[in-house]
């Protein structure tokens, strides 16, 4: 209980840090250091301090996979967990005098959420828990990056792309360990017997865990991003180097070294990239000079020997990597906090830059001195005592003794180098004549206000306490390495006691100190040639940023290579995929045709020749058609064909439906070509011929297709059932009919649910992108009839209101008879739109065209209709959609016409939506009517310069005023007046004037 | 073997269309394709019973598939309201319905023709920003121009 307790209130507090700081400035910080050293202190008093005790919780999470809550404390979290809290304590306070006065919520925020992450690392016992706050850390570190500006953007992304990759090796890792121990427990994981029986597996997920530790800890070849993340602030990194991202790397492998100690790849990888890492890093630092840079690089060093000395998995070994881990927690976040001061009372980081600090400055270079000394191995500090131990683990290399001595010899290495570089820091810094003048362009030094030294002072002086007074801090490491070492889980052997004194007597790791710190002292000296032979020099010819943005770079443009494959506007392009695919489909299809039964007698029939002909005859115009118009009526009169078709082969009820659509389709058609060229485009020789060449071959496969696929089987059951049984199951005798609305009247009404989507998608559409204006010729002769609709449709629309009355009633009729005979609900609704599109067509003018029925609500009440007939049947059948009967007087009714209704107004309602849609109609409540000067207005809007400038100079009304209003208006009421202003008003092109003076004798006729 | 046939022409005509520039093109194609699907799901009925499904016990030996009719007559009502949505797509923005305009289709206009995978790289991944913002009438081609005569010359008078 104790450890949710303790990992609510540090989420609580990052939830909280936002807020204060917005209070209370960068002075939250304080508060937020309080808070971390106090859940630090609750952590350490609720720790379990003896051997192989530990602190347990656990709450279900996603029970069916077996997630759980689980935190676990052991000697291990314990130790990493101190490190986060305590160290990320001095951070906050340090943050509170580093920050300027600017807002500083989000990195307060981040900060502690970046705490509380890596403490749910630490502690998770859970396989996903542990990814899931693995993940966290790195998003963390990537926000607290991109948070210092613009130029920490590219670093930001190049570390989230190393270490987000890093954190799929881990998912890859847990995934395998889940299935392969079938448990997500941590800690059960990790002792389960299946790693020892399969080499392979365990191989195998050492290797995912070593990948993803070694992007996190930047080991080789990964390493390049902690030094790019420098341009995160100086608290960040601190943070990041000491105590944070890079040991969450450390920590994994820690934990999972006891498991994995005696698999070759994971010592062998471990110990060769750690030195590589340790000896490249340390070389890289001598080349730095600034003094941030050359810290970050001291990390990447000192992470080597860490993954090193943690790969060599004895307990010594892995006592010695905890106690170096406490140890460089210490002198590093001290180090990073002291240059941090540095450069903000100097001004500079620059080593060539810094001058007189020493005089200035005396307990920042004390303090750097120290930590520095500590982390060039330096007896009596904390340091000396865990450089030495890792000394003597990394000769206990598991392997040939030579093995172990070429190990430590690299160590040593690696070690001298330290000691180079520390001196390096130290030197530069504060070394060179005191009393010289600061460079150009930088103030003069001062030491910085003790309240802004202290956070980095402790854990200086921390590093000589704990060094000379080692049994102090040696119970902590003890627990740590037991649990790391697995002495409760796998019996090896205890670790008992770290002696964490500074002397043990004549022994080799005494002779390796002793050596790496007298050759160190050599290249201190000599510090000056050795910088003229390194310092800016390139040493490899690839540097790790350079590749990781290569990567970068290169991927994203692989992916817009990718894309342009299929980004294109042109719908050809993505409509020939799958023709093509289907093409070679039918290909494969053919050769694989086998033993098809013998197709049926008599399925051609004279008639069928003269349709096939009138088919070809049509296709073959429309494809050549050049005129937008006349493909459009081809294209009709091909449905024609096809409605014949299904006169012939006994669908009446189809082959109305069919003809009604056809001549509603040219209705729509023409409205939508009127705003369109008249001619296509003509098409380039060589798409013509391709398309040919696509479309005679789709042809050629879909004919093979029916001829193999049809035809060849009697009356199918279903079929069989429907003609036996429509009229008892239903009372009605038309079959199809019957199937549509009682049988099968669920897939009715997801048709209709399509169709009223289609209705409202048309309008959705149209209220984010308007119509194109009118394209309607305008050279017709002055005065001619054909001009003006008034006049022009004066037969037709003498006839519609004759016609009118009787195509609605028997769009009724239709409807009511459709059970039995040919008719029914989409039929009937046909006949009503066709109705309604010929009232449309002969009005005078669109805006007043009589189809101003409600349009959606026709869509709407149809779908509700059908839905309520439904849930009747629900009730009163005990199925959805079921019908029954309802006796009216001695006849009866069946819901299913009820049905019928609701398909009746849906359809309906979608052609509607169309005319009103397309054809300008002027909706009650949404136009201002015939207002004239606006109309005019509108039109002028629309128009482009051109024509505009023939018409406005005459136009009445046209005021400045209320072009404004005009423009204010929706694109729905534009449509409808640009287009009854432009084309019914009649020919702007002849006289300027004439178009108003129609719409005055027009609005006088009305 | 007629019905197939018919199927094979609307079919080609179909996907002719549908291999053009201009949007209403594409649409007249999907009408026509959907005449074929149509079709198809009568030749699979059966078409040597013709016989009207109408009326009290329809013979079943000569009376054709009621079911494939039901098919068709709601997948006709559907075409029809796709076709509706897909027209007014045709005429709705700012340019006409020739996809390959200049501020759409092939990425800065060129044409390469309807073969896959042929597409001009050059900036890909990012002139498609640049080529929205660019004049309208940049890089205008022929057809573009033969577009602007229609709306010049129109009917004689």
């Amino acid at each position: 209980m104790i450890l949710l307790v303790l990992v609510v209130l540090t989420a609580a507090l990052a939830a909280a840090a936002p807020a204060l700081a917005r209070a209370m400035g960068r002075d939250a910080g304080l508060v937020l250091a309080g808070g971390l050293l106090a859940l630090g202190l609750t952590l350490g008093i609720s720790a379990p301090w003896t051997l192989g005790e530990t602190v347990d919780f656990s709450v279900p999470w996603l029970p069916v996979l077996d997630v759980a809550l689980r935190l676990r404390l052991d000697g291990l979290s314990l130790a990493f967990g101190l490190l986060v809290l305590l160290v990320g304590a001095l951070v906050m306070a340090y943050s509170a005098r580093y920050l300027g006065s600017g807002p500083c919520s989000a990195f307060y925020g981040l900060m502690v959420f970046f705490a509380a992450a890596m403490l749910v690392l630490v502690l998770a016992d859970d396989l996903v828990l542990l990814f899931v706050a693995w993940e966290a850390t790195t998003l963390c570190s990537f926000f607290l990056i991109t948070l210092s500006g613009p130029a920490g953007q590219q670093p930001a992304v190049r570390t989230l792309l190393l270490t987000a990759g890093g954190g799929l090796a881990l998912l890859a890792a847990v995934a395998t360990t889940v299935v392969a121990t079938g448990t997500t427990q941590l800690s059960q994981a990790l002792a389960s017997p299946v790693w020892s029986e399969d080499p392979l597996l365990a191989s195998t997920v050492a290797l995912l865990v070593m990948v993803a530790a070694f992007t996190k800890s930047a080991q080789f070849p990964f390493h390049s991003w902690l030094p790019d993340a420098m341009a995160a602030s100086t608290p960040v990194s601190a943070y990041l180097h000491a105590a944070a991202m890079v040991k969450a790397g450390i920590y994994l492998l820690l934990r999972f070294s006891s498991t994995f100690a005696d698999v070759p790849v994971w010592y062998v990888g471990l110990v060769g990239v750690g030195l590589l890492t340790a000896l490249m890093g340390a070389l890289y630092a001598m080349q730095r000079t600034d003094l941030k840079a050359l810290l970050a690089y001291s990390t990447v060093s000192q992470l080597g020997f860490l993954v090193a000395t943690t790969g060599i998995g004895t307990s010594y070994a892995v006592t010695a990597a905890v106690a170096h881990t406490v140890a460089h927690a210490l002198f590093k976040s001290a180090l990073f906090m002291l240059v941090g001061v540095v450069d903000h009372q100097a001004g500079t980081r620059e080593i060539p830059r810094l001058r007189g600090l020493r005089r200035a400055m005396p307990v920042t270079g004390v303090a750097m001195a120290v930590a520095a000394l500590s982390m060039a191995g330096v007896p009596p500090l904390l340091g000396f005592i865990s450089k030495e131990k890792m000394f003597a683990a990394l000769l206990e290399f598991p392997g040939p003794t030579w093995a172990g001595v070429l190990a430590g010899g690299v160590g040593v290495a690696a070690a001298v180098l330290t000691f180079a570089y520390s001196g390096r820091l130290v030197l530069g810094a504060f070394g060179g004549p005191a009393e010289e003048e600061p460079a150009e362009g930088l103030r003069r030094p001062r030491e910085a206000a003790p309240s802004f030294l202290v956070p980095a002072l402790v854990p200086a002086a921390a590093g000589v306490v704990l060094g000379l007074w080692g049994s102090a801090v040696a119970p902590l490491v003890t627990t740590g390495a037991d649990a790391a070492a697995g002495a409760t889980t796998t019996g090896r052997g205890s670790v008992t006691d770290a002696d964490l004194s500074l002397w043990h007597g004549l022994n080799p790791e005494l002779l390796m100190s002793a050596t790496a710190i007298a050759l160190g002292t050599v290249l201190v000296l000599a510090r000056h040639r050795v910088d003229r032979a390194l310092v800016g020099r390139r040493l490899f010819p690839l540097t790790g940023v350079g590749v990781v943005e290569g990567f970068r770079t290169g991927s994203i443009a692989a992916g817009a290579r990718v894309s342009a494959l299929t980004g294109s506007d042109a719908p050809r392009r993505h409509l020939a995929v799958p023709l093509v695919v289907l093409l070679v489909l039918a290909g494969v299809g053919l050769t694989q045709l086998d033993g098809l039964p013998t197709p049926q007698a008599d399925l051609t029939r004279g008639v069928d020749w003269l349709l096939l002909a009138l088919v070809v005859v049509g296709v073959v115009v429309v494809v050549r058609a050049t005129s937008r118009l006349g493909a459009l009526v081809v294209v009709g009169l091909v449905g024609f064909v096809v409605a014949l078709w299904f006169v012939v082969l006994g669908a009446m009820d189809v082959a109305l439906t069919q003809l009604l659509v056809e001549v509603l389709t040219v209705v729509v058609g023409v409205l939508v070509l009127r705003r369109l060229p008249r001619h296509f485009a003509p098409a380039p020789r060589h798409r013509t011929v391709g398309a040919a060449a696509l479309a005679v071959g789709a042809g050629a496969a879909a004919t093979a297709a029916v001829l193999a696929m049809t035809g060849r089987r009697g009356l199918s059951p279903a079929g069989e059932f429907f003609l036996a049984r429509a009229e008892e199951e239903t009372g009605g005798t038309n079959v199809v009919n019957t199937i549509l609305v009682d049988f099968r009247a669920l897939d009715t009404f997801g048709e209709l649910t399509v169709l009223g989507i289609a209705g409202v998608a048309v309008v959705a559409a149209l209220s984010s992108r308007r119509l194109l204006p009118d394209r309607a010729p305008r050279t017709w002769r002055e005065g001619s009839p054909v001009v003006s609709p008034g006049e022009s449709a004066v037969v037709a629309r003498t006839l519609a209101r004759v016609l009118a009355p009787l195509t609605l009633v028997v769009s009724l009729w239709l409807l009511w008879r459709g059970h039995d005979a040919p008719g029914g609900g989409f039929i009937g609704a046909l006949v009503g739109a066709a109705t309604l599109a010929l009232l449309f067509l002969v009005a005078r003018s669109d805006s007043s065209a009589p189809v101003k029925v409600p349009a959606a609500l026709l869509i709407g009440a149809g779908v509700v209709l059908c839905v309520a007939v439904g849930l009747a049947g629900l009730v009163v059948e005990g199925s959805f959609l079921e019908p029954f009967f309802i006796d009216v007087g001695d006849s009866y009714v069946t819901t299913a016409l009820v049905f019928d209704v609701g398909v009746y107004l849906t359809v309906v309602g979608v052609v509607v939506v169309a005319l009103q849609q397309l054809g300008g109609v002027l909706l009650p409540g949404t136009g201002p009517g015939e207002d004239e000067p606006e109309h005019r207005m509108a039109l002028e809007e629309v128009l482009d310069r051109k024509e505009s400038a023939a018409l406005a100079p005459s136009s009445e009304g046209a005021g400045p005023g209320q072009e404004q209003s005009g423009q204010e208006r929706s694109g729905l009421e534009r449509s409808g007046l640009e287009r009854s202003g432009q084309e019914r008003s009649g020919p702007p092109g002849g006289a300027d004037g004439s178009a108003g003076r129609e719409r005055t004798t027009g609005g006088a006729a009305r | 073997m007629t019905l197939a046939l018919t199927v094979g022409v609307l079919v080609a005509g179909a996907v002719y269309l549908m291999m053009q520039r201009g949007l209403v093109r594409v649409v007249l194609g999907f009408v026509l394709v959907a005449h074929a699907a149509n079709l198809t799901l009568m030749a699979a009925g059966g078409t040597d019973r013709r016989g009207e499904p109408l009326g009290q016990q329809p013979d079943p030996a000569t009376t054709a598939d009621a079911l494939p009719q039901a098919f068709v007559l709601t997948a006709i009502v559907i075409a029809f309201a796709i076709t509706i949505y897909l027209l007014v797509l045709a005429a709705a923005g700012r340019e006409d319905d020739d996809t390959d305009g200049p501020t759409g289709g092939d990425m800065g206009g060129t044409d390469v023709g309807p073969h896959l995978g042929e597409v001009s790289t050059v900036g890909a991944g990012t002139s498609r920003g640049a080529a929205d913002a660019e004049d309208p009438h940049e890089g205008e081609d022929p057809d573009e121009e033969m577009r602007h005569r229609d709306d010049v010359t129109g009917v004689p008078s």
